[in-house]
């Protein structure tokens, strides 16, 4: 392959992940909403189109014809800044993610996934922590107080959070011996997927996940109670559907990385041995990535229209109290396995 | 010059006069966002180095965690942020001659010494072999590194702490 | 690395590991047993007393652990021989008599509830200390030189009862800061010249024939400032008054000997296992002429003698004054090392021993002093020689020894150094220095007037020490004067312990 031939597979794959993602984001939103009226015995949007199945279209248009309005108080650079970023961030998290195997189409071998990092993890986690840029910039340059608290609570969160959530990772990276992601899928072949081998990890990541993109339980930076809107109180039209399609983005990162680093990525357990063809395989382990993808994003929906929301000082002290020791724990525990079994 | 070169004298021209503006500007939280871009072009420069490793655990330690510790101290701090820094120059003629004497032995230091180096293959990843050597050669730095931090710890929870009147 | 590789390596640094063990057993200690901080202090003196014998148990056994394995010759990053055992064993008793020192010192009782916190950064400092002083890579210094001013920057501000002890303690921390980094870019500097860190490597690499010799210059002033701002030589020198006087009084006393004796030993293990080629039999060093040592230190050394004795000449606040007089002695025992010779360098390590016990034991009367009346202005002594007889004797004895008057300790280790001096013939050098001596007299005196002949306004509360205190004042009283006239112990002593490794 020359490097034209490259930068064009590239261009195609990026593109195809920005497609994905997009409409991943505007119908998970469909999602939630008839979800959480499935949960709360309601209808839900069902009027545009059939069964509401155009009625992201509809958000985002409304969104796109309001007035665009910043504040008096606010800092305007930073304040229009701050949804880029948060964007910005969601998005390339997930050029490491693998969707699949090594497929051969025309004759290129294409790995799934936008840039083979081989510290693709430490890559996430990277970004990660720059997203919280995005919501202390938004809560500070915004002017107001409802707005910084929640930027302030939301970066606290994330960080205290980050802690625990790497040295789960920690785990994952002893069982592979590798920072790559794919490295990491391949490591789980058959039932060695880490959610078995480590399920305090799984536990800890899956939680630490769901306070990185401050979902319920975890959603103190907008709890509407005590906050308004938190960060983005004073956000409207377009630069308020940033934050929005940020944070739904971040939801589908997490889901992939939890399904990438804990349930095997596209792995179908013995798959090989049914003796498909290799495109049929392919599919078949693509779907699976989606199929698991899905099923933890539905955790999430679940998750969020069961449990009420944690006081502040409960989450700091689960936090640091309890997930950051359960972390340590397993990773002695992979360790241990290691040493025991040879792995 | 070749494309190496080109991403070079970028990335260095991003560091420096993002760190000017750092020092310069009025406002303090202007200051810390100035900062960010400095820390992404020394990033940069490790990538450019082949220092994988290095470079992402810039990004997460100086700008995923200690910058964001300094913005949340800024924000905490009652009324800091519409404080004027006073960047008022005094002592003029001595900060001219010491930093023109500094620059002068760094430039000559820079043209003329002649810098060992061993030509190495590019490793693909250098996490490993990092990973390798601090555990076993430099296993007492690790170790020592360890203290370091945790004093550094007792430290900051001994400052921070109030006394119980 | 295989196990028994590093087993041998470990037991090469067991001082350093029972202090780490040390550190760690406080810390833990004071997390499970919170109502039993009464012990804390005598785990610390356990772990000083192990560790001080593991340190005996070294002496005249030479060797070096760490080897990387681009060390062709097998020197490592740590190196065990005399000199730096001396040193250690130097940090340990000092460090010992920091914890009873403690134990008087009202400052800290205030703070009792944080005594575990107390003692875990003194053992941080005392593990920089020890390891500084047996270090022989470029990186291992620079880690132990951090954990050691991270530990004292805390200790500066610990006890936070005045706004002066944050000012000591940030005042400290930048300038700290500022010289640590600009060690670091000297450090990096040599890396890149010679392409490795360990001392004993660059040695050789430095001889190389068309060395840049204005860069190697270049970077070792560059290392010499972080050095310098440890011993507080001139002109690295200007957080010590400020420090020295807003920090409390036991971790002032610890920074000007202890501290100090690190640094020291730092700055000449770098100079012998890095810039001395051979060693004559009449004991002078040859240096390798990549960098003129010699004229930097003895323009360096006359600087901070004289500039820390005059200056002292004008300080009210006892502590200050002792401040700006301990680097005065920054300045003589600098004048020790500009001889390069064996013989500078037993002057130095005798003048160590005397220093470290009169200079504790001013600070222990002054502090004394503080804790009865609550300052430390010197109008505040006035008549304090007949309210306080026993105390004000002995502070008398301790400032005549820091004068460097027989018969007292401090003459004999004044005259080690002027001899050494002589010998090597810089006789204008040596006349400076007795000249500084003359001045520094006056300051001295200056306190004994204040207690003895002048008539206090009101009449002065006795001040009582307990039988505790009058011991340990004695611990450091009967030496000083019985080394003024008895010192062969520890001259022969001094002789037996500048042998570095591989010189």
């Amino acid at each position: 392959m020359n490097i034209w031939e490259i930068i064009i597979i590239t261009v195609i794959k990026i593109g195809a992940i920005l497609t994905i993602m997009l409409l991943t984001v505007s119908y998970l939103v469909y999602f939630e909403r008839r979800i959480s009226a499935w949960i709360q015995s309601r209808l839900g949007p069902n009027r545009v189109g059939w069964e509401g199945i155009l009625q992201p279209f509809a958000d985002v248009f409304k969104l796109l014809l309001k007035e665009d309005i910043s504040p008096v108080a606010a800092n305007k650079f930073i304040h229009g800044l701050a949804p880029f970023i948060a964007v910005f961030v969601a998005f390339s998290t997930y050029a490491v993610i693998p969707i699949g195997p090594d497929v051969t189409i025309f004759g290129y071998s294409i790995q799934l996934v936008v840039a083979d990092v081989n510290i693709g993890v430490l890559y996430v986690l990277a970004l990660t922590s720059l997203g919280v840029y995005g919501l202390t910039f938004a809560g500070w340059s915004s002017g107001s107080k409802y707005s910084l608290l929640g930027g302030i609570r939301s970066s606290a969160q994330m960080i205290s959070y980050e802690v625990s959530m790497g040295f789960s990772v920690g785990g994952v990276l002893l069982m592979a011996g590798s920072l790559s992601p794919i490295a990491i899928v391949e490591a789980q072949y058959g039932w060695m997927w880490n959610a078995i081998v480590q399920p305090i990890g799984f536990i800890t990541f899956t939680v630490a996940a769901f306070a990185e993109t401050n979902r319920l339980p975890f959603d103190l930076p907008e709890a509407e109670p005590e906050l308004v809107g938190g960060y983005h109180t004073e956000y409207s039209s377009m630069k308020f559907a940033g934050f929005f399609l940020a944070e739904y983005a971040n939801m589908i990162i997490a889901a992939g990385m939890i399904v990438t680093l804990y349930l095997g990525g596209w792995q179908v357990p013995y798959i090989d041995k049914l003796g498909l063809g290799e495109i049929v395989t392919a599919l078949m382990q693509v779907g699976s990535f989606f199929v698991k993808m899905g099923a933890i994003l539905f955790f999430f929906i679940w998750v969020r229209w069961s449990i009420p929301r944690f006081r502040y000082d409960q989450l700091m002290n689960l936090g640091w109290k309890v997930m950051f020791p359960l972390s340590l724990i397993n990773i002695v525990w992979v360790a241990a396995l290691i040493m025991i079994f040879n792995l | 010059m070749t494309i190496y070169d080109i991403i070079f004298y970028l990335f260095a021209a991003i560091t420096v006069l993002s760190a000017f503006l750092v020092v310069t500007a009025k406002n303090i939280v202007h200051s810390a966002f100035y900062l960010l871009f400095t820390f992404f072009g020394v990033a940069g420069l490790y990538v450019l180095l082949g220092a994988d490793f290095i470079a992402i655990v810039q990004i997460m330690v100086y700008v995923g965690g200690i910058l964001i510790l300094l913005l949340f101290g800024v924000m905490l701090t009652n009324k800091i942020t519409s404080v004027e820094i006073k960047s008022g120059t005094i002592h003029v003629l001595p900060a001219v001659i010491g930093l023109g004497l500094f620059a002068a032995f760094v430039l000559s230091t820079m043209m003329t010494t002649k810098w060992k180096s061993n030509p190495a293959e590019l490793p693909f990843t250098t996490v490993y072999d990092l990973g390798y050597i601090l555990i076993n050669e430099y296993v007492l730095i690790f170790e020592l590194l360890g203290i370091l931090l945790l004093i550094a710890l007792i430290g900051a929870a001994s400052i921070a702490r109030k006394d119980k009147e | 690395m295989d196990a028994s590789l590093l087993t041998e390596n470990l037991s090469y640094i067991l001082p350093e590991i029972v202090i780490s063990a040390a550190l760690i057993i406080i810390v833990l200690f004071d997390l499970i047993f919170h109502n039993d901080k009464r012990i804390i202090p005598y785990l610390a003196v356990a772990g000083l007393a192990v560790a001080g014998f593991f340190i005996i148990d070294q002496f005249s056994f030479e060797g070096s652990a760490f080897a990387t394995s681009s060390s062709a010759n097998n020197f490592g990053m740590i190196t065990v021989d005399n000199f730096g055992s001396f040193f250690k064993l130097f940090v340990v008793c000092v460090s010992i008599l920091i914890v009873f020192f403690s134990f008087s010192s009202e400052e800290i009782q205030k703070t009792f509830d944080r005594l575990g916190e107390y003692y875990a950064l003194i053992f941080g400092m005392i593990l920089g200390m020890i390891i500084l002083v047996s270090a022989s890579d470029l990186i291992l210094i620079y880690l132990a030189l951090e954990l050691l001013s991270l530990s004292s920057y805390v200790l500066a501000g610990f006890t936070k009862l005045r706004d002066r002890n944050s000012e000591a303690s940030l005042k400290y921390l930048i300038f700290g800061g500022v010289s640590s980094g600009l060690m670091l870019f000297g450090i990096s500097i040599i890396y890149g010249m010679t392409g490795t860190t360990n001392l004993y490597l660059i040695n050789p690499l430095l001889q190389a024939p068309n060395l840049n010799l204005i860069t190697v210059s270049f970077a070792m002033i560059l290392i010499f400032t972080g050095i310098g701002y440890k011993i507080s030589s001139a002109p690295f020198h200007f957080w010590t008054p400020d420090v020295y006087e807003g920090a409390p009084i036991v971790i002032t006393a610890f920074l000007s000997v202890a501290s100090k004796a690190a640094g020291f030993a730092l700055l000449i293990r770098l100079i012998k296992t890095t810039f001395v080629t051979f060693t004559s039999p009449d004991g002078y060093w040859q240096l390798i002429n990549a960098f003129d040592w010699q004229a930097l230190l003895i323009i360096i050394s006359i600087f901070t003698m004289t500039l820390g004795n005059f200056t002292a000449l004008w300080q009210n606040n006892l502590k200050r004054m002792l401040a700006y007089s301990s680097i005065a002695h920054a300045g003589y025992l600098l004048l020790g090392l500009v001889v390069m010779s064996d013989q500078g360098l037993t002057a130095i390590l005798i003048y160590f021993v005397f220093y470290a016990l009169m200079n504790l034991g001013a600070f222990y009367i002054i502090m004394l002093i503080a804790n009865k009346t609550g300052s430390e202005e010197i109008d505040d002594y006035t008549g304090l020689g007949s309210a306080a007889p026993f105390l004000g004797v002995s502070l008398a004895i301790f400032l005549v020894s820091l004068t460097g008057l027989p018969p007292t300790a401090g003459f004999i280790g004044k005259l080690y150094i002027f001899i050494a001096l002589v010998d090597a013939k810089m006789i204008a050098v040596a006349i400076i220095a007795l000249l500084n001596t003359v001045v520094s007299l006056y300051y001295y005196v200056r306190v004994l007037k204040h207690m003895y002949l002048q008539k206090s306004d009101s009449p002065k509360d006795a001040i009582l020490p307990s039988t505790g205190q009058i011991l340990f004042i004695l611990i450091l009283l009967v030496p000083t004067l019985l080394f003024g006239v008895y010192f062969t112990p520890i001259v022969t002593f001094a002789k037996n312990s500048i042998s570095l490794l591989g010189f």
